[in-house]
């Protein structure tokens, strides 16, 4: 089984980086850090990432939907999803698949961005230790994106619904505290507890806390299951 | 023994009852037809059948294995090429078959030996390295039986095959179709009449998802794969075109 999930993460990885959408989303990505980067240090002088991070994690929001959209979406549309789901696997192996093959683009985009954490440690002396939390908050907050995405593109035959439905739910779960404010307690609480701002900032400014990689890990393995469940329904 | 067969099998959609408690049996090395105008349940029964949907009740076995209950077990013995042989139009032939391959366990020299078996069975052996989408619709259907009867299976499952065909590509799939249930039973839908009754051995007609007679089909007509006196005449005129 594990040689078939492998075959399929395989066949998901060079679809991906056989498609100009992975290229354009990287390029993208690459270039506006880059321009922040380069005008914060002349501007700031300030030997920190911090600023690249919340970008960052504000262009996966925008940028996540491209990736996850055509995931099942286009295999539904095509037809290609009925060779898969009556092959000798299991919706999880599919699932997980594709969750592999998508992280492995957001990991090469988000890689790339090491060459900022290069810069500083040659030309200053930057603290480490908010740039590795910064980065597994970057990863954990892609990874929950991605599940999150591939559970929608699992609902709809159609890539550019998934993806403008993706788009709208992350923003809603990036921004959701600023309406956590308007509510009575426990309300705000609760609410809060969904904003991905409120779980990713600590991460961002170097403070790592298990409730917030718990809050990542849970919506990673929520999503995953009802993607699991999506294909599963029929 | 059956190779495959459904007892009371039901699948409802909401308030619609797709397919209502149908019951039939297809044997070995037997083309077994399921008519019936469009949307009588034929293409859903296929989708039962090969793990696709889930009944609603009644059972399937496939080689005596419950589909539902050993699904992995009952799907390394299915082919299927679902309605318009859907494919991955990017990947080269012999890149999807082993594609496809791998996802049903084959690998190192089985794989090369299956694919090769199955190239030369389905004579695509000059596009082999093709593209796929570059390819005509009656290569693209073949290279969808190609990677169906990579594993050897028990079952062959074709939705509508001759779906979107010329005539010169229906009549060459009657003859592949004959030729592949040499080692397997295979069970074809269609809405034309005429092409199950010369290639199945056995119907099955449908209406309303329910099942209203199953026919033995004359053997006469099955010795005849041979042209009708208009399909000689259509495969002369267009040799010329067939051969570029």
């Amino acid at each position: 089984m594990g040689s078939q999930v492998a075959t399929l993460v395989g066949k998901e990885v060079r679809t991906l980086f056989t498609s100009p959408i992975a290229y354009a989303v990287i390029a993208v990505f690459v270039v506006l850090s880059g321009y922040t980067f380069t005008v914060s240090l002349i501007v700031a002088k300030q030997a920190t990432l911090v600023h690249i991070f919340f970008q960052s994690a504000v262009q996966l929001i925008l940028l996540v939907p491209l990736i996850t959209m055509r995931q099942f979406a286009e295999e539904r549309r095509s037809g290609t999803l009925q060779l898969l789901l009556t092959a000798p696997l299991r919706e999880v192996d599919i699932v997980v698949a594709k969750f592999i093959a998508c992280m492995a683009v957001l990991l090469a985009m988000t890689s790339l961005t090491l060459v900022y954490a290069a810069v500083l440690a040659t030309y200053g002396d930057p603290d480490w230790g908010p740039i590795y939390s910064g980065y597994a908050g970057l990863v954990m907050l892609g990874a929950a994106l991605v599940s999150i995405g591939l559970m929608i593109s699992a609902l709809t035959a159609n890539q550019i619904v998934a993806a403008v439905v993706s788009l709208g739910l992350f923003g809603i779960l990036w921004a959701i505290d600023t309406l956590a404010s308007l509510l009575p307690q426990p309300f705000e609480n609760w609410v809060l507890g969904l904003s991905l701002l409120a779980h990713f900032t600590p991460f961002a400014v170097g403070a790592m806390y298990l409730s917030d990689v718990g809050f990542f890990l849970s919506v990673i393995l929520l999503g995953l299951f009802l993607t699991v469940r999506a294909l599963a329904r029929r | 023994m059956a190779v495959l067969s459904l007892d009371r099998l039901s699948k409802r959609f909401g308030a619609r009852l797709a397919v209502d408690a149908v019951s039939f049996e297809v044997r070995e090395r037997e083309v077994f037809g399921l008519l019936g105008p469009n949307g009588s349940g034929k293409s859903t029964i296929l989708r039962l059948v090969t793990g696709y949907l889930y009944p609603s009740s009644g059972t399937i076995r496939v080689a005596g294995i419950d589909v539902v209950r050993a699904a992995r077990a009952a799907r390394e013995r299915i082919g299927y090429v679902p309605e318009d042989s859907p494919l991955y139009g990017h990947m080269r032939v012999v890149e999807y078959l082993s594609f496809m391959g791998r996802l049903r366990g084959i690998t190192g020299g089985a794989l090369d030996r299956a694919i090769d078996a199955a190239v030369e069975r389905l004579a695509l052996g000059s596009v082999r390295k093709t593209i796929i989408e570059r390819l005509s619709r009656g290569y693209r259907q073949r290279v969808s039986l190609a990677q169906a009867v990579l594993h050897k299976p028990e079952l062959l499952v074709l939705d509508e095959p001759s779906n979107g065909l010329d005539p010169r590509q229906i009549i060459e799939l009657r003859g592949l179709l004959r030729h592949l249930a040499q080692d397997c039973a295979v069970l074809v839908t269609s809405h034309i009449l005429a092409e199950i009754e010369r290639t199945a051995d056995r119907a099955a007609i449908l209406l309303d998802g329910r099942l209203l007679t199953v026919e033995q089909i004359a053997h006469e007509t099955l010795a005849a794969p041979v042209p009708s006196p208009l399909e000689a005449l259509f495969l002369e005129l267009t040799q010329a075109k067939a051969m570029q």
